[in-house]
Formats: structure tokens, sequence, C-alpha cells
């Protein structure tokens, strides 16, 4: 079975993106087993001298580490990715490099019409900077806009259409994860890269 | 001009700040520019509001009443750093300080782009409903290979690069007086009550304001602390005396006025007649309006006002009554609190000639020109206004 982290792109108590993450745990359940990480206690980042990361980042560092995958769900906060998402980011290639390779699926939910249309478009550019080198999975885009009334209930997303896009980009996910594992042939050396870059001296 | 410029990073050394310090340093005669910090701002959660913790607090009140604001981003990871974003998402979550201010956007980096990503990210964010900033079009200002950029002194090294700079800070001026033409007339400023009707939380209420012995019976009221009793200050303890005899000690004449307008205290040294702008102790107390002759109320008024709103932190008056012996100049600073909330005027009145005399002294130098020629150019402008703010003498 596939292994993978969903990680929610928000520390807010209520996140229509953390329904959306325990919803594809539950819907792909016989496909993957899918660990939904927090970010929500990790403390603010501010470049500390010593290059040492907290026990809290250490932790989703070691999850992200051991899973074939992950997918991060992000809202948007004025036009771009929350500053706990971001955070948690600027922690996770502080020293540590866990998102090297890694393929990654990007999802987000929003309250709006445009579903984190922009903030996907930003944690794309992120996930790409030097430091954490992510494998994201092109052309693919999965925004859940008026997320307040997407889910029932049960927590079952409503529109069937939806379910069936969120079904094949899950489906091309775990392809995209298996292709990803063919292209590994530099990865040692991706490491390095990313170990050796330093914006002092780049 | 009053520009405020935030240093986009919480880390201990920042270039940005560097970058910043010496905006304001280099261009003090452009505008007045008050750098801030983040550091003391918590990571945004929309589930534990601190929007009205004193830091926010600050930087809101700050911005507000600023006529503009240079943004200096550092780039992490292609963007800008979770703290400047943080800050971003607390000023447009409840308040929204930044709604149609003038932004200017400049960034500093270790490397050759110098922050261009996160330039870009920021102009997106700034442009989104919640802040609704108006950033300045184009002029980027990109500051690569910081590390190399500055001398031992924290100036910026290259001729062309200081005059880029200045080119692009001199556009925003520009670009702030057009948005201000855009937005259309500034609303009238609020009418002041220099009669003290209203009360704040330090009024000290049940009596007549303009009693002779107003202090001796407010003290009374309050049971004020008096001779030895300590008081907690930040940073220190003093006794009542102490603080009395430091105050007194002081080379200038203060006075305090509250937000409500009332004429609080003033360091009493010697009299009325001895003093540059004279006050007697049965003063202390009064409304403002108690204290001045009511023909130059106006300038009472908009002197306030100006604190107040913030439009200016102090206003300087030279007042040329006292011969060409002394240039004594009235200093009226707007107090605030932590939060940058007005808590009323510092008046402090001082005459600069012996300081500038001991300078020339010192320093073997000499004024060109003669002496009635420097001083007498605010005369005309000013007598009246100055008569009237200072005329506390003049009250009945």
């Amino acid at each position: 079975m596939v292994r993978l982290i969903g990680l929610v792109g928000t520390n807010s108590d209520q996140s229509t993106n953390r329904q959306l993450l325990k919803f594809m745990k539950k819907h792909f359940v016989s496909q993957a087993e899918i660990e939904i990480v927090e970010i929500k206690d990790l403390p603010i980042f501010n470049k500390p001298e010593e290059i040492k990361v907290p026990e809290s980042v250490q932790t989703i560092a070691d999850k992200i580490e051991a899973a074939e995958g992950v997918i991060i769900s992000t809202p948007e906060y004025d036009h771009a990715v929350p500053a706990s998402l971001i955070n948690t980011l600027n922690w996770l290639s502080y020293g540590i490099y866990p998102f090297v390779d890694k393929p990654v699926m990007i999802t987000g939910a929003s309250y709006g019409t445009l579903g984190s249309s922009r903030a996907q478009m930003h944690l794309r550019q992120i996930l790409d900077a030097p430091e954490l080198k992510a494998r994201i999975m092109p052309s693919s885009e999965f925004l859940l806009s008026h997320s307040l009334q997407a889910f029932d209930e049960d927590n079952q997303l409503k529109d069937s259409e939806q379910i069936q896009q969120l079904e094949g980009l899950f489906k091309d996910f775990l392809i995209f994860i298996d292709i990803m594992k063919h292209l590994n042939h530099a990865h040692e050396s991706n490491k390095k890269v990313a170990e050796n870059f330093s914006w002092e001296e780049a | 001009m009053k520009l405020v410029g935030i240093v986009g990073s919480n880390a201990d050394i920042s270039y940005n700040r560097k970058l910043l310090t010496y905006i304001q340093k280099h261009f003090g005669q452009l505008f007045d520019l008050e750098i801030l910090e983040i550091k003391d701002i918590p990571l945004f959660n929309q589930s534990d509001d601190q929007t009205y913790s004193a830091p926010i607090q600050k930087l809101n009140n700050k911005i507000l009443q600023a006529d503009g604001v240079i943004i200096a981003t550092p780039e992490h990871n292609h963007t800008i750093p979770a703290a400047l974003k943080s800050v971003l998402e607390w000023l447009s979550f409840n308040i929204h300080p930044l709604e149609n201010k003038p932004v200017m956007i400049v960034g500093a980096s270790y490397y050759d782009q110098g922050s261009s990503r996160a330039q870009l990210h920021l102009r997106q964010i700034l442009d989104a409903p919640g802040v609704n900033a108006i950033v300045m079009p184009g002029n980027e200002f990109l500051l690569g290979k910081v590390k190399e950029a500055f001398d031992e002194n924290d100036d910026l090294k290259d001729q062309r690069t200081i005059d880029f700079l200045e080119s692009i800070l001199k556009k925003f001026i520009k670009f702030i007086d057009v948005v201000t033409v855009l937005q259309g007339p500034k609303p009238v400023a609020e009418p002041e009550d220099l009669f003290a009707t209203g009360k704040i939380d330090t009024t000290i209420d049940g009596l007549d304001m303009s009693a002779e012995d107003w202090v001796e019976q407010a003290a009374e009221i309050i049971d004020a602390a008096e001779g030895q009793d300590y008081v907690k200050l930040n940073r220190g303890i003093l006794t009542v005396d102490q603080l009395n005899h430091f105050l007194a000690s002081m080379p200038m004449e203060l006075t305090f006025v509250d937000s409500n307008n009332q004429f609080l205290y003033y360091n009493f040294t010697s009299s009325a007649e001895e003093m540059l702008a004279p006050r007697t102790p049965d003063q202390v107390g009064n409304p403002l309006a108690n204290c001045h002759p009511e023909r130059v109320y106006k300038s009472v008024e908009w002197v306030i006002q100006q604190l107040r709103s913030g439009a200016t932190d102090v206003v300087r008056v030279h007042v040329p009554t006292h011969g060409p012996d002394k240039y004594v100049v009235h200093n009226y600073t707007a107090i605030h609190d932590e939060e940058g909330n007005y808590v009323g005027i510092n008046e402090y009145v001082c005459d600069l000639k012996p300081t500038i005399d001991w300078y020339l002294k010192q320093t073997g130098q000499a004024l060109i020109g003669d002496a009635d020629a420097v001083s007498s150019a605010s005369v005309k402008d000013h007598t009246d206004d100055v008569d009237a703010v200072s005329g506390a003498s003049e009250s009945s």
C-alpha cells in the first residue's frame, strides 16, 4: 500500500482543506494510506544562527522522508499561500531536505469562487526552490471552490463531478509516484545540491 | 512627508534592515522614514485572533498615520518570508491599515536576482482585496549580492545604485501625491474640545478644573503618590521626590497636556517671569481653552489636530520675542503609548543658543551670515501662531 502524507496547509482550527484531506483519506483508503499531518504547533521561523530545527519540525520531516508522496492542501490568504504554510516550508528546508525529489500533489479549497488558484501557483514556485526541489505533479489542479458548502454532514463531497475529477487526479498521482521512482538517478546529487546550496554564495 | 519602512525579515541579521536604515539616513532630506520591525508579531492564526495586541496595534497605528510605506523584503524559497506574510495577514484580517496606502517595494538578497520572485509575490499579495494597497508600478529596486553592496559605514558603495535608488524614491514621493489626488480631498480633522469637556480613563472627576488648588484637590481624591513614595517606571524605580528633582534638572521647560486637552503638569522650577514660556502653579488642571486667549484657539486646535491625527509627530515653533541672545523653540511633541495611541502632548521649550554656541566653540566653527538674517526668516510667518500656543500666561 502506498503511504502518503496529507499536509494541512493552515494552522486554523476550522479548515475545509483539512476536511478535504480527511475526505481523501477515507475515499482512497483502498489505494493508499494517507496520514494527515498538522502544521499548527510550529514556532515562527526566524532563520536562527544555529542551523537546527525544532523537534516538532523534525517529526514532520521524518514522516515526509518516509512517505512515498505528499498531498498539500492549501487555502489562499491574500492571493497567496498562508504564512503558516510558508513557515512550515521555511523550516522544512533549513538544513534538512525532506522534499527533495518527493512527489507532491497540490489541492486547495477556498470559500470563494476561485478555489485558491493563485495560492496553488505560488506553492508550485515555492516547492521548486533550490532547497525544497519537490517533484510537483504537472498539469494537475484541484480547486475546491465554495468549500463551506461542498461537504455533507458525513464529510462527503457532494458534487459527483468533483469526486470524479479528484479520483482521476489521485490515480494519476499514484502513477506519477511510480514514474518518479524511475527518475531517481540524480537523487543523491540533487540532495547534495540542496545541502550545498547557500543563498549567501549563490 | 512621513513614511514608514517595514523590515520584511524577523532575522537578527538582515540586509533589508540595513537597506532601510541607509535610505533613512541618506534620504532624510526627502522624507522622514520610521523603521518598523516585525520581530514581535506572532504567526497569523485565524483561530487565535491577536489583532488587538500591542505589537500589531502599533504597526497598525504607524501605518495609518504614514503618508506611504516602503516594504523591504528578502526572498526565502522563491517567496516572501513567512514572518512578513504573517504580518500582512494580520493587517488584512480585522484591520486594514494598508487600504489605499501608497506602497513601494524594495528587496535585498544574497544572490544576483535580489528577491525578484518575492517582490512579484508581494505585489500580488498587496493587491488582494483584504490588503488593497496601492503599489507603485514598475521601478523595481533589487539589490543583489548584498554582502558586497555596503561599505564599513553601512553606506551603499555603488554610485549608480545610489542614483537609481534616489530616482525611484523621488518617483515614489510623486506617486504618493498622485494617489492623494486620486483619493480626493482629505477628510476634515475632527474639531478639538479645547474645554476638555470629555473624559478619558485618567481624568480625575469631581472637581473644578480651573480651581487654583486643583493639584492638591485632585491628589487627595486619588490618593496620589508623593514625597518618598516609590514609583515603578520603565525602566527603573524612583521616589516621587527623585522624579521631581530629575525633571526639574532637565535643561528645558516641560509641559504635559493629556489627550483630553487638559493641562496636567509642568516642571515648576521658577516663577512665570523667569520662564521662557510663562506658566503659574495655579494653571495646572485647566483645560487648554483657559490657558489661551480666544483669538488663538484656531491655532491651538490646529497643532493638536496635527499631533492627534499623526500628520506629524512634532510641531516646532521658533519664538523670536526673546531678543537676539536667545533662540527659543517650542516643541509640541505627540506622546504615544506602546500601541501607538495618542496620549497627549509633551511641549518642551528650550533655548538652543547655548547649545549652538558650545558646538561652535568645540569645533572651532563659526556661523556664516548675520544672525538677524537667519533668525528673522520665520518671524513673520509664525508670530501669530506662536503667541497662540505659548500664551499660557495670558489666561485669566
